[in-house]
């Protein structure tokens, strides 16, 4: 059995989004890259490579352009590389999730990591919607995790404090932003990476019906411009301040 | 947030994947590990020993070789590799420089096998620091009349002179020098601690403040007899090792440059002078313009040498063209952006007088400005035009 993490290819956290025709035109966009809260999966799934739980196979599932991602994968270390290759841009959470749970079972991988959610879409759904159709145990909000005994150890946040949690297989992990960032390729592993292939397949390839999108998206919009900064000088203006900093700021 | 250097004809689109991936790799370890430190590395005169380590485990180290130990990436992106340290500092890119194509290239191409087998894999890896000596204090241009001299003892060699301005020097394990025997030039690998062997510090440079500059002097210096390179005579060793290391500066200003265009821009926006930003005044717009279309220029310039490099059908001269222009509008860059930085443009919260300082050395070593044009009226006129008689 093997280990799985679930990468998506989103808008560069630098890059200028850009609306037309009520949806954010993917064209416009500079440059894509891994959703960072994957890349902390990414990396304690190498981590968990190294202990020795298995093979690592980077999942996506998403457009042609998404397979630099997983070349960029396969250059800090992953062994293997699956591409669901699919317009997902109309596609609801569940659709997806449905992708991805087949194509971990068509890698034979009982360890799943991903990000706590994408920093596009911000849904939050995939970890635990993917852990639910294959039946894993599901930690959300893991900032670490290791290998304990024939199982896992993952540390994750709560309001209150961190918890621990030990699971055994199969597990699913979602991650917060965690302590160790995803590491630099070096030469080698780029050279590496080039000999990798990608396995390109369609969800009919994987035998998934993901039916119809339960959600239509009416439009998307650019968040509304924010008011000029405003500028108060002298002694005088302090109740004025305060009064708008508590009644229109929320601040205080 | 990483840096997005000017590449205004999208020049970049025509590296390899494999090329930008180890772009990205080096640009992010010059955001996160170099930039941070760099000011305190030049304030107090020492190349951070970390940066080896990194450098060592990126692999960027003899870049180009292929064997022992070393990955076999093409020119192009040995260039690219030099463009992003060189971003970062002069400096950092001069460690790469000499590591690469001044130490290890002579003793990969010109090297026995058991020499090869012996230094490129901890070369390769960071552990083993070499330098280069070839210039010496009264021979810098003219190096084919150096005096440093080896004698053959018989089960040793003996050598005797000095080098000068020598890169990386007093940190480095080995030493490749070039010397005479009998009259002709002859690469000999030195180690650290050989007896008769010293490299005392060079201090008080205004220039290249993060890369350690030395001395080497050899005082009845014995050398094992193993330690010769068999496959090279004459001013072709080391004159083959130049042509690599110039290669990889004619790239490397490039960086120096965007970094200082970059500043400049970011400046000139958000500096307020007759309530509004510097950059909205012609007189501003026209540095910028011509900063934009001299590194739009020496990227092509690089890129095309970078190809005719890889397929092998380069001369001296086309390297000693670019390096000399590079380094050229480089330098003129980084004093028009501390001119338009004003006063704020001597201080080190902002790269660029560092970067102008650096770059007075770039012009200097690795031939000279003036040398490189020698070199090419030579080739124009076949007159060479280095020396006369005099008398």
């Amino acid at each position: 059995m093997s280990i799985a993490v679930l990468l998506k290819q989103v808008p560069d956290t630098t890059a200028k989004i850009a609306v037309s025709g009520g949806r954010v035109d993917q064209g416009s966009v500079s440059k894509w890259s891994t959703s960072p809260y994957d890349e902390y999966a990414l990396e304690y799934a190498l981590q968990l490579k190294e202990s020795g739980a298995g093979d690592l196979v980077a999942i996506t599932c998403g457009p042609a352009r998404s397979s630099k991602m997983l070349t960029d994968a396969a250059a800090v270390g992953v062994d293997s590389m699956l591409h669901v290759e699919v317009d997902t841009s109309e596609m609801d959470s569940k659709q997806i999730q449905s992708i991805l749970a087949a194509a971990v079972k068509h890698c034979d991988a009982d360890v799943i990591l991903c990000g706590k959610q994408a920093a596009d879409t911000n849904s939050g759904s995939t970890g635990p919607g993917v852990a639910s159709l294959i039946d894993a145990a599901c930690v959300g909000m893991v900032s670490e995790v290791s290998v304990d005994g024939d199982g896992f150890s993952a540390l994750r946040g709560t309001p209150t404090g961190n918890e621990r949690v030990v699971v055994s297989r199969p597990c699913l992990f979602a991650f917060d932003k965690a302590a160790t960032e995803l590491r630099r390729p070096n030469v080698k592993g780029i050279m590496m990476a080039k000999k990798k292939v990608i396995e390109t397949v369609s969800p009919g390839d994987l035998g998934v019906d993901i039916g119809e999108s339960g959600i239509k998206i009416n439009a998307h919009d650019s968040p509304p411009e924010k008011p000029p900064g405003q500028k108060f000088e002298g002694a005088e203006s302090v109740s004025t301040v305060v009064t708008k900093l508590r009644e229109e700021a929320n601040v205080i | 947030m990483p840096f997005e250097a000017l590449d205004f004809y999208d020049v970049d689109s025509l590296l390899t994947d494999e090329e930008r991936m180890v772009r990205d790799m080096v640009r992010d370890f010059v955001d996160n590990e170099v930039l941070p430190k760099i000011e305190h590395a030049c304030r107090d005169g020492v190349f951070p020993d970390e940066w080896r380590v990194t450098l060592g485990e990126m692999g960027v180290l003899g870049a180009p070789l292929k064997g022992y130990g070393c990955p076999g990436l093409s020119y192009t992106a040995y260039g690219v590799i030099c463009r992003e340290l060189e971003r970062g500092d002069s400096g950092l890119r001069s460690f790469a420089s000499v590591q690469g194509s001044l130490a290890m290239y002579p003793i990969w191409d010109f090297g026995s096998e058991e020499q090869k087998n012996y230094y490129l894999p901890k070369m390769a890896s960071g552990e083993w620091i070499g330098c280069f000596g070839l210039t010496e204090p009264d021979y810098g241009s003219n190096p084919g009349d150096m005096i440093t001299r080896a004698e053959d003892m018989g089960d040793y060699y003996l050598l005797n002179g000095a080098k000068m301005w020598i890169t990386n020097g007093s940190i480095a394990k080995v030493a490749v020098v070039w010397a005479k025997l009998d009259g002709v030039i002859r690469g000999f690998i030195v180690e650290d601690g050989d007896e008769g062997f010293y490299a005392p510090e060079m201090k008080g440079k205004h220039s290249l403040k993060a890369s350690v500059t030395s001395e080497l002097v050899f005082q009845d210096c014995k050398i094992p007899k193993d330690r010769i390179l068999p496959g090279v005579k004459g001013l072709r060793g080391p004159f083959s090792c130049l042509n690599n290391a110039r290669y990889g500066i004619s790239w490397g200003a490039i960086g120096a440059a965007q970094a200082c265009f970059d500043s400049a821009k970011e400046y000139s926006l958000s500096r307020i002078q007759f309530d509004h930003p510097i950059a909205s005044y012609q007189l501003v717009q026209n540095k910028l313009s011509w900063m934009l279309r001299e590194i739009t220029k020496a990227q092509l310039l690089a890129y095309h040498l970078s190809q005719k490099k890889d397929a092998g059908n380069w001369i001296p001269e086309h390297i000693s063209l670019a390096k000399m222009n590079n380094v050229d509008i480089a330098l003129e860059i980084a004093r028009v952006a501390r001119d338009i930085h004003g006063a704020n443009g001597v201080l080190d919260e902002y790269p660029v007088m560092r970067h102008m300082a650096n770059l007075e050395s770039v012009k200097t070593y690795e031939g000279t400005h003036d040398i490189h044009n020698l070199i090419l009226g030579r080739h124009i006129t076949g007159i060479q035009s280095f020396t006369r008689d005099l008398s």
